[in-house]
């Protein structure tokens, strides 16, 4: 099976530990993608307004190279990239007056109808891959690992393009036990970490993010997993911050699931890029010795 | 336009050799090259010893040499404007050093003149940049790989290029500073083609004895040029560029120093004063003057203006009396005619051709030597290929590039080309191109010292306005070397002079006044005049029905 | 012997003339001329929207449009050949910010290049720029690569661009994309490539003076002796390696 991949601007630079990881656990699983050889920003962030369809051409670009790939599949890795993609891709199939509109202004590509399917990693594993096979992968269980899996906003969120329900999800809990640890459940693991708001009002954003934490703890979680970048910056970077405004009491490493499943699967700990996760984040895992078999 | 069924049928015929022409190169087998005495012999068909092109100097300090008709015609003119004119008590712009010139030569010059001190005016006819050296292709020489090379190869390569008769000071100081000039360039980022682990790729230029070509793709100069105008629009406090305004006469001062110039403001037509310290002449070449006639690849801007402001004030002109025919320029299809192929495509092993799928002449001759085989290959022997239009050229064989290099090498390495015939409809890395020798290079110039010095105080030489490093004939490659390598020492040279030596005085154009008297005793019409600024294309069934009587009314 | 001069003021004419429209105004041209020619047959002389004349400086960026078409074309006026009924017009300059710095500070981080140039991520991926690039620069591509950190990939991608401001003039960002795009060749051309260390070496070599008794000796040469050194000089082979080596250390 051949796959499309988008990797996602962030993914290039702070985020390359998701990155990394999950192609490395990909070609563990024996799954060739290939990036897309031209792709642009897809704007991070779907537009809203119902009129502002400029906002869609950048996502329906990246669609349109998809498919000039000739792969059915368009695999993502950053939840918000996957949730703006999985949008537009929807638009552009539900949507005939608009997607005439876009494709007529995009007249020098491809015309597209949302002919590609935008998937997440998450989803894929769980309906390409099935976490039977995930689990027959493991060579190095994360045993007695208590993890928070943390699914934000934009994973499930509108039902269009979740991957799985909202109200109840599982898809995260199911690929953490496959991997050998133990999921967490906890009251806020769907609410929003504050996203962009850390950025026009950071005091809310730091205050939603604590409270996700210091739930997430109370639960019994020694460590949170998440998909996104900028919920990793908002949950795991901020955490200083926490400390000295809102008075957290305890640091709680905070990984992306590739890192982990990477672990669990033997990928060499350097394509994790750990340096790029809080230091305490790589601390846990050394002094919890799960280190040992990806050395 | 692609090619038409006849030159088809005749590329069958290069086609045919083509194998065997391969072969010959895989085995390392070369036409020999001509030996001194054999190139003696072909250089009579070469144009600059048509001695119906040219004449004696009438009036200047090179009296009495023979140079070519275009070139004596704009020498010995008068003014653009009477210097009587002009109010030299006051002036428009004050700096330390005026530099004549915005292409690479210039550049540079600014660059080192900022570094040493100087507050700098670039004045330039055209945009900053527009000028020959962003057009320059192929590549820059400097020996930079010790294992094999040195400024002692360099040297030899570039004598017996000009001749023999270059001046040894010029070519040392050339040869010694080359690789300085590649690693300054490499640090202000100019992205030269590289090996994974940083070793510079270099290949052979015509005459080179070792492959010391180094190059951007097929933009070497475009590269260079860029990277240069990009540094110097950091320096913008210190370095101010005035553009569409080119200098007419040089100002010299009460001590006989050059002291500024008169500039023209080609949209507004008034003349302005700049007075300065000392001044850069870098004002290029002048292949628009389109001496006996030929095509040219040079910029727009290309008439040789420097040569006239400086000759005026007392220099002597030297090894004007070569040009360089660039040997391989495009004659079909007509649109791009005169657009230079760059000689990379001959270091990458492309053969010349003639009708009958012969090669005539090794290809790494110097350009000379190449240019005028080409001219009697054609004019002589009758072997050129027919154009539409009734021109003739000489196959470029560049299909031979994907054989001996690997299919896709032309795409990667001359993408410039490929995609300019492309929109003809012709396919280069599967179709030769048709060439003939084209206007290149003002081999000469003005006399100047290693040190960008000339015999007038105050007014530094740099670049192709420059005469005696490349002697009678210029080798591939030392041109854009020329330009940073003496732009740099020029710079530097005239902040130190600004700085140390200059003398204020009064400014005066006595010097200008004289020369006109000058002209008007030798018999010269008033309306010649010089520098001609740009060169005039107006068609005339056009100029025919221009009759308005100059600056009457108000409308001109 | 001589050839064709520049222009058409020495060709006589004959191929068949057709209508194209500069700035609004009807003219007849030859249908075989660039812009830049036809323009100078009509009767216009240069002063700006020319310069090399041979497609690399970017001076004579031209739009045009053709009869029942709302399409914008774009060409070099040096390399485009006239249409029956264009309607055209050269854009010789266009405003664009540059930002300055001084190069030797910088580290080669894209953190650099949003600092200097934050309106680069005003860039919705519309691709006008690429559209309207004479040269077929992947304008929006090499700008994406930029947002994303990948400085090497800009400066690749924008490679072959000549600075003529039509990616500006088109953009909805109000971006001034070629100056980025030199930033970002400078930056990856100093900063992200290896530097060359035989150019180091021979440098070193140079100012110890190692080649001076060497070249003075060949400039102390008489024009016979010279000509002898020349012709005896071992020539590389065209087809050597990087670790060619002459037979004889001579000059070396």
């Amino acid at each position: 099976m051949k796959v499309s991949y988008y990797p996602g601007c962030t993914l290039k630079t702070h985020g390359k530990g998701l990155e990394s990881s999950a192609l490395a656990c990909l070609e563990k699983l024996g799954i060739t993608v290939e990036e897309l050889p031209r792709w642009n920003c897809c704007g991070a962030v779907y537009s809203l307004a119902d009129d502002d369809l400029i906002h869609m051409v950048a996502p329906v670009r990246d669609l349109v190279r998809a498919k000039e790939q000739g792969n059915e599949i368009l695999l993502t890795l950053c939840a918000m990239c996957y949730n703006t993609l999985a949008r537009a891709n929807a638009l552009m199939k539900n949507d005939p007056e608009k997607r005439k509109t876009i494709n007529w202004f995009m007249d020098e590509e491809l015309d597209y109808a949302g002919e590609i399917k935008v998937v997440h990693f998450l989803d894929f594993l769980r309906d390409y891959v099935g976490w039977d096979k995930l689990k027959e992968k493991v060579t190095n269980p994360l045993k007695g690992l208590k993890a928070a899996p943390y699914y934000g906003c934009t994973l499930l969120r509108p039902k269009e393009a979740g991957i799985d329900r909202f109200d109840n999800p599982s898809i995260f809990q199911d690929c953490l036990r496959a991997l050998g640890a133990e999921a967490v459940d906890f009251d806020m693991s769907t609410q929003c970490c504050g996203t962009y708001q850390v950025l026009g009002n950071p005091e809310a954003s730091l205050k939603v993010s604590f409270d996700i934490l210091k739930n997430a703890s109370e639960f019994g979680a020694e460590a949170l997993v998440l998909a996104c970048p900028l919920c990793d910056y908002n949950l795991g970077k901020r955490q200083g911050e926490m400390k000295n405004k809102l008075g957290l009491a305890n640091d709680m490493p905070v990984y992306y699931f590739t890192q982990l499943m990477a672990l669990a699967l033997g990928v060499p700990e350097a394509e994790c890029h750990f340096e790029l996760n809080r230091e305490i984040s790589l601390g846990f895992l050394k002094e919890r010795n799960f280190l040992k078999a990806s050395a | 336009m692609p090619y038409p069924e006849e030159l088809k049928r005749l590329i069958k015929k290069v086609e045919s050799t083509r194998p065997e022409r391969v072969a010959r190169k895989k085995r390392n087998e070369e036409v020999p090259f001509l030996s001194l005495d054999d190139r003696e012999k072909v250089l009579q068909y070469h144009p600059d010893f048509r001695e119906e092109g040219r004449r004696a100097l009438n009036i200047g300090p090179s009296k009495g040499y023979k140079i070519a008709h275009e070139m004596a015609d704009i020498l010995e003119a008068h003014s653009r404007v009477k210097p009587a004119q002009i109010d030299l008590t006051k002036w428009d712009y004050e700096t330390d050093v005026l530099i004549i010139g915005g292409g690479g030569a210039g550049t540079s010059a600014a660059l080192l003149a900022q570094e040493n001190g100087a507050k700098v005016i670039i004045a330039t006819k055209l945009r900053h940049g527009d000028a020959n050296t962003m057009m320059a292709e192929g590549g820059i020489q400097a020996a930079t790989k010790g294992h094999k090379d040195s400024p002692y190869f360099h040297y030899l390569d570039v004598m017996g290029g000009g001749h023999f008769k270059n001046v040894p000071e010029l070519v040392e100081t050339l040869a010694n500073k080359a690789p300085d000039a590649i690693m300054w360039l490499e640090s202000l980022g100019c992205n030269f083609s590289k090996y994974p682990d940083g070793t510079l790729k270099t290949i052979h230029g015509g005459g080179t004895s070792r492959k010391r070509m180094h190059y951007a793709a097929d933009i070497t100069g475009a590269e260079m040029m860029r990277t240069i105008r990009d540094e110097a629009r950091n320096r913008v406090s210190d370095i101010q560029v005035l553009e569409f305004a080119p200098a007419v006469e040089l100002i010299l001062n009460e001590h006989g120093r050059c002291a500024g110039a008169v500039l023209y403001n080609l949209e507004t037509e008034e003349y302005f004063v700049v007075k300065a310290k000392a001044v850069v002449m870098a004002t290029g070449g002048s292949g628009r003057l389109h001496m006996q006639g030929f095509m040219t690849t040079n910029h727009y801007g290309a008439t040789g203006d420097g040569l006239v402001l400086a000759y005026r004030a007392g220099v002597p002109v030297v090894f004007l009396h070569t040009v360089q025919y660039h040997p391989t320029g495009i004659v079909f299809p007509e649109q791009a005619e005169g657009i230079l192929i760059t000689e990379k495509f001959r270091g990458s092993g492309a053969n010349l051709v003639n009708i009958d799928g012969e090669q005539f002449v090794n290809e790494r001759e110097p350009r000379d030597v190449e240019a005028a085989s080409i001219i009697k290959e054609c004019v002589v022997k009758s072997k050129g290929i027919p154009t539409p239009t009734g021109k003739l050229g000489i196959w470029l064989d560049s299909p031979m590039i994907e054989d001996l290099a690997g299919a896709g090498t032309v795409e990667r390495e001359f993408p410039g080309k490929y995609i300019l015939y492309k929109r003809f409809g012709i396919d280069i890395s599967k179709e030769p191109m048709l060439i003939y020798p084209t206007l290149h290079y003002q081999n000469g110039g003005l006399e100047f010292k290693a040190t960008g010095h000339t015999g007038l105080p105050g007014l530094f030489v740099a670049g192709e306005v420059g005469g005696g490093i490349h002697g009678e004939n210029r080798l591939m490659g030392n041109s854009l070397l020329d330009i940073i390598v003496f732009g740099r020492i020029a710079g530097k040279s005239a902040a130190l002079y600004a700085k140390n030596e200059f003398k204020d005085g009064k400014l005066s154009l006595e010097h200008a006044e004289r020369y006109n008297k000058e002209a008007s005793a030798a018999g010269i019409a008033e309306d010649k005049v010089a520098p001609m600024i740009l060169p005039d294309y107006t068609d005339p069934r056009v100029r025919e029905r221009q009759l308005t009587t100059h600056y009457v009314g108000t409308l001109r | 012997m001589s050839t064709l001069d520049e222009g058409v003021a020495k060709t006589e004419i004959a191929a068949k003339l057709i209508p194209i429209y500069v700035m609004g105004k009807k003219y007849e041209v030859p249908e075989s001329l660039t812009i830049m020619k036809a323009i100078e047959y009509a009767g216009y002389k240069y002063i700006r929207g020319c310069g090399c004349r041979g497609g690399v400086c970017g001076a004579c960026s031209t739009v045009y449009r053709k009869p029942n078409d709302y399409k914008i074309y774009t060409g070099l006026a040096c390399q485009t050949v006239v249409e029956p009924d264009m309607y055209l017009t050269q854009i010789p300059f266009y405003p664009a910010i540059r930002a300055t710095y001084n190069f030797y500070e910088l580290e080669g981080r894209p953190e650099e290049i949003y600092e200097l140039y934050p309106e680069l991520f005003r860039c919705v991926a519309c691709n006008n720029c690429t559209k309207v690039c004479p040269m077929d620069v992947e304008v929006m591509d090499y700008i994406s690569a930029l947002k994303r950190g990948d400085i090497a990939a800009a400066a690749k991608i924008s490679f072959d661009c000549i600075q003529c401001g039509l990616c500006a003039s088109r953009c909805m960002g109000e971006l001034a994309q070629y100056h980025m795009a030199q930033l970002a060749r400078r930056v990856y051309g100093a900063y992200l490539t290896p530097r060359a260390d035989h150019l180091k070496t021979v440098v070193a070599n140079i100012e110890a003076g190692r080649f001076d008794l060497g070249v003075k000796s060949l400039k102390a040469m008489n024009q016979e002796q010279l000509k002898q050194a020349y012709q005896a000089r071992e020539m590389e082979p065209a087809t050597a390696g990087e670790d060619w080596k002459p037979k004889e250390s001579i000059g070396l």
